[in-house]
């Protein structure tokens, strides 16, 4: 078992910079482009790895330490998990808390690395994450809380691992929290229409306006990392979608990766009809990520009353 | 029980030898900490031993006055509070010595040092008095010594209204405490908590008036929205070690109140739980909503304080719901989260208050916008207080996070209760967004004050605080790293506290609360992975870099090659889009001009409820001057129409007597 939970770690840190090259080639071929190949992040990080970095003279420790700490939190909180659709390597009564919790800690040390440049760009995008990101945190607990009722555990080995084999019982109430883990993906890992990694323009940017000083290695393990949370969100979706955990080992992994394949092409297809939303409207676009999962636990505990 | 009365009369002796060796301050000063962290070391012996399980026997003191004797005893929960009060006291006093320092010709100095000596026996008084009135002279003690604390600086205005404020409040706060011991001690042979709880039982429709009664009076002391117009202004009036204790402890009293109070009662009815829950909830949010909109560091972080008092009574409202509902886990858990986050807030709030002295004392200033760039001119400090705004956000892996992460516990329990209490689950949501804001906030003021380039001249000036300063900070820096990466060795004795207040015998608790000492294991573990994974992609990184270049440059500015530093992002730019999505909730008034950007926070409950309310009171009474002629015939006019109508009324209607 434990084996399994560590191909399964090892295949998310392999795979996980695929994601948003199948994100951008869905898109491209909707939009009638041929478009960057799907391995263009490897490349992308491989070229990045071997740049020089440039630091400015008004950042501190702070800045050189963030990138490090952004993704070892999202590497530990990927240690939390089920991703081999079983069993975390890591598992508590509410680990869900910790889970969140290291992501946030990933995002303050993002945002404060952004402060330190001193720039008002930065300091424009740092506030934005921070707005955005505080407004996503009580969907996704109520995402959690609404996966503890139907399941009866509270932690996320359990919560994920267990949720797929209620559809015929609580099956309006997990469609309503895929849909919200759906939009907290979209605005957790900076895609349209809450925000456009392709933009050129910084007065409209969220999280690559944040990132404007980070060169180099830096960069690269920022990017990375952001790729891990599309692949830990994605995770999480399918784990609410797919049963796998009767599946034996090796057909259970295959399904994943299709199945997070597949997530990423769906977020290529809302990139593709939708345009990027007014930074105004996206708090609305939050509540409405939480209001589906509120409603779930209404549902869910209507049925169990 | 001798050590701790022993160790208050050294702390007040500390206070008196102050005073006394007022003409030479150095040497009043450092007697002054040795018999103050001595006196709080040998008090704490007795609270370390109750609450690893020692049983101690009460003393009575011998006393005139009607209502029995004046008990004295300490439980696991006085003990939990005493530790409190003692641990971040000694380590403030320290601080103090050396902020004062700065204001010898203020002339003040040694008053104060009585006036906190004053305080925290008051404090440790406060938590173990079992008897009525000895608790009321001590809550009065309290109030009073902290009153000539805040108005140190009387010369400002501002202070003196802060001060004022702060009086009416607490005094409210004392006389619906008489009126709720006097409600109670009818039914009771004498005024002891032993013989009051006795006659918890018989109180029938008095005990909900008593935990309404207690939740005002208790709440007006801890601060909770809406009853915390007092407390911005007043922690940020007080110097800043006072602060701390103000912020770190006198409003957990507050908490300690209300604990006693279900301690004696029995377990509330399911409305007190669910209102505790509410304003929990409300206190948290706004408390945080509130403190995103300050610019002041001070009055920031006293915000931060209803917020946290809002976690803390989340925990207590689910903890009551558990035991209104007969759902043990639930009653267990939500205590256990409230306790542990009142010993976690002490702790990370007193560093920060300290923290902000530090601040204040090396650039002169508490205005966010006035600051920048600190990291720099103060690193020590600035680890400091990044630990203890990690830990306040409730982030892994410092102790903010445990407690929160019991809160959590104890709300998804209630979900899962089957009972009416599962609607609590939806409290989590707000803990969830609490958690968002203050990350926000904190954000704010570290990148503001510490990151970027400084902002004035006196921010680009400051000089690191020497070690008397920093030393307590790096001690609550430590505790809060100890306690987040190893909570396992609080929990038994939390569980302990646990156990007086809900009732239960302690080996239940001790059962109930073992998924989360696992719990708390597996928190070490993730800990250490974290710690590992950093290491481990540092070195990646390093070898990245030893191939490569790394050149140190400017800022990217876009293009634009003259930046300055009036064109970093201000404290009030970075709240503003959050501000702008609450509204009129926030209460800031925003200036907006070509060239500027400037809020103003309002306190929303004062300035916009209650002083209009006031003033409507006194327009009222306007209208009755009239009346009020100072001519003798025209008052014993009014005493012949008195007692005509009265006589009529008895003509009237008494004719059945």
């Amino acid at each position: 078992m434990t084996a399994v939970t560590w191909v399964a770690l090892g295949l998310t840190l392999v795979a996980a910079p695929a994601l948003p090259g199948i994100v951008n080639r869905t898109k491209s071929l909707l939009t009638g482009r041929r478009g960057a190949p799907v391995t263009q992040l490897y490349r992308d990080l491989a070229r990045l790895w071997r740049k020089g970095t440039v630091y400015s003279r008004t950042t501190t420790w702070v800045f050189r330490i963030a990138p490090i700490l952004l993704l070892a939190t999202t590497a530990a909180a990927a240690c939390l998990l089920p991703l081999d659709g079983r069993s975390a390597l890591l598992t508590f009564a509410g680990d869900f808390i910790a889970f969140a919790g290291l992501l946030a800690l990933g995002r303050f040390a993002l945002v404060l690395a952004a402060l330190d440049t001193g720039s008002s760009f930065e300091g424009m995008g740092a506030s934005r994450e921070g707005t955005f990101g505080s407004m996503g945190e009580p969907a996704l607990v109520l995402c959690f809380a609404a996966l503890a009722l139907a399941t009866g555990g509270t932690s996320l080995a359990l919560m994920f691992s267990e949720a797929p084999s209620l559809w015929s019982a609580d099956g309006p109430a997990l469609a309503m929290v895929a849909g919200a883990l759906l939009l907290l993906t979209i605005a957790e890992t900076g895609r349209v229409p809450v925000d456009d990694p392709a933009t050129h323009l910084e007065l409209t940017m969220i999280h690559e306006v944040m990132v404007l000083d980070h060169s180099g290695p830096d960069l690269a393990i920022v990017q990375y990392a952001t790729a891990l949370k599309l692949a830990l969100f994605g995770t999480m979706i399918v784990d609410v979608l797919v049963p796998r955990a009767g599946l034996p080992v090796a057909a259970s992994l295959a399904v994943w990766l299709v199945a997070l394949g597949a997530v990423a092409v769906a977020l290529g297809v809302v990139e593709a009809m939708m345009a990027r939303m007014s930074l105004a409207r996206v708090p609305r676009f939050l509540v409405a990520a939480g209001i589906l999962p509120a409603f779930a636990i209404i549902l869910l505990l209507g049925s169990a009353g | 029980m001798t050590p701790l009365l022993v160790g208050l009369a050294l702390v007040l002796l500390g206070g008196v030898a102050a005073v006394a060796l007022a003409r030479r301050p150095h040497l009043a000063a450092r007697v002054f900490v040795v018999l103050v962290v001595s006196g709080a070391g040998t008090a704490l012996v007795p609270a370390v031993r109750v609450l690893r399980g020692a049983a101690l026997a009460t003393i009575e003191l011998p006393t005139q006055v009607p209502g029995g004797p004046w008990v004295m005893g300490l439980d696991a929960l006085s003990a939990w509070f005493l530790v409190l009060i003692l641990g971040v006291g000694a380590l403030a006093a320290i601080f103090g010595a050396w902020y004062l320092a700065a204001e010898v010709e203020h002339g003040g100095v040694p008053q104060t040092q009585l006036g906190f000596a004053f305080l925290l026996v008051a404090l440790a008084l406060v938590v173990s008095a079992q008897a009525t009135l000895f608790f009321l002279a001590a809550w009065e003690l309290m109030a009073l010594a902290c009153y000539f604390l805040i108005v140190f600086d009387h010369r400002r205005a501002e202070v003196r209204r802060a001060g004022l404020v702060y009086l009416v409040a607490t005094h409210a706060a004392t006389l619906l405490l008489i009126v709720m011991f006097g409600l109670w001690s009818r039914h009771a042979p004498d005024f002891t908590f032993a013989s009051l709880a006795a006659v918890a039982g018989e109180l029938g429709a008095t005990r909900s008036l008593l935990l309404g009664l207690g939740l005002v009076a208790f709440g007006l002391k801890a601060g909770l929205v809406p009853l915390h117009f007092w407390l911005p202004e007043a922690h940020a009036s007080a110097p800043s070690h006072v602060s701390a204790i103000m912020s770190g402890v006198m409003i957990k009293v507050g908490i300690y109140g209300m604990l006693r109070l279900v301690a004696m009662l029995g377990a509330p009815p399911a409305w007190w739980g669910w209102t505790v829950l509410i304003l929990g909830a409300v206190s948290g949010v706004l408390g945080v909503l509130w403190a995103l909109a300050q610019h002041d560091l001070k009055r920031l972080l006293a915000y931060h304080s209803v917020e946290n008092i809002g976690i803390i009574l989340v925990g207590l409202g689910a903890g009551a719901l558990g035991l209104a509902y007969r759902i043990p886990l639930l009653a267990a858990l939500g205590v256990l989260g409230a306790v542990l986050h009142t010993l976690n807030h002490a702790l990370f709030k007193g560093l920060l208050f300290l923290g902000a002295g530090g601040i204040l004392r090396a650039t002169g200033t508490r205005e966010l916008e006035h600051l920048g760039a600190l990291a720099r001119r103060m690193p020590l400090t600035w680890i400091t207080f990044l630990i203890g705004s990690i830990a306040i956000v409730g982030l892994p892996p410092l102790n903010g996070f445990v407690s929160e992460w019991v809160v959590f516990q104890a709300l998804f329990h209630a979900g899962l209760s089957g009972t009416p209490a599962a609607l609590a689950v939806f409290g989590a949501a707000a803990l969830g967004l609490i958690g968002g804001l203050a990350l926000l906030c904190f954000a704010k003021v570290c990148g503001t004050v510490f990151l970027g380039h400084p902002r004035t001249p006196a921010a680009g000036d400051a000089v690191e605080v020497p070690a008397a300063a920093w030393g307590p900070m790096l001690a609550l820096a430590l505790a809060c790293g100890l306690l987040g990466v190893l909570p396992g060795i609080v929990i038994p004795s939390a569980a302990r506290v646990v156990a007086t207040v809900a009732g239960i015998p302690a080996d239940v608790i001790g059962e109930l609360t073992r998924p989360a000492l696992s719990g708390a294991a597996r928190i070490s573990v993730l800990a250490a992975v974290l710690l590992g994974v950093t290491g481990l992609t540092a070195v990646l990184r390093a070898t990245a870099q030893r191939r490569t270049a790394v050149a140190a440059g400017a800022t990217w500015a876009c293009g634009y090659a003259a930046p300055t530093t009036r064109m970093q992002y201000s404290a009030s730019s970075f709240a503003a889009p959050l501000v702008d999505v609450f509204g009129k909730l926030a209460g800031v008034t925003v200036e907006r001009t070509a060239q500027a950007f400037a809020t103003h926070p309002a306190n929303v409950v004062l300035d916009r409820a209650l002083e209009p309310a006031w003033r409507a009171v006194r327009r009222a009474g306007a209208r009755l001057r009239p009346i009020q002629q100072g001519r003798l015939q025209l008052y014993l006019l009014y005493i012949v129409a008195t007692v005509s109508v009265l006589l009529l009324y008895l003509a009237v209607f008494g004719g059945a007597r």
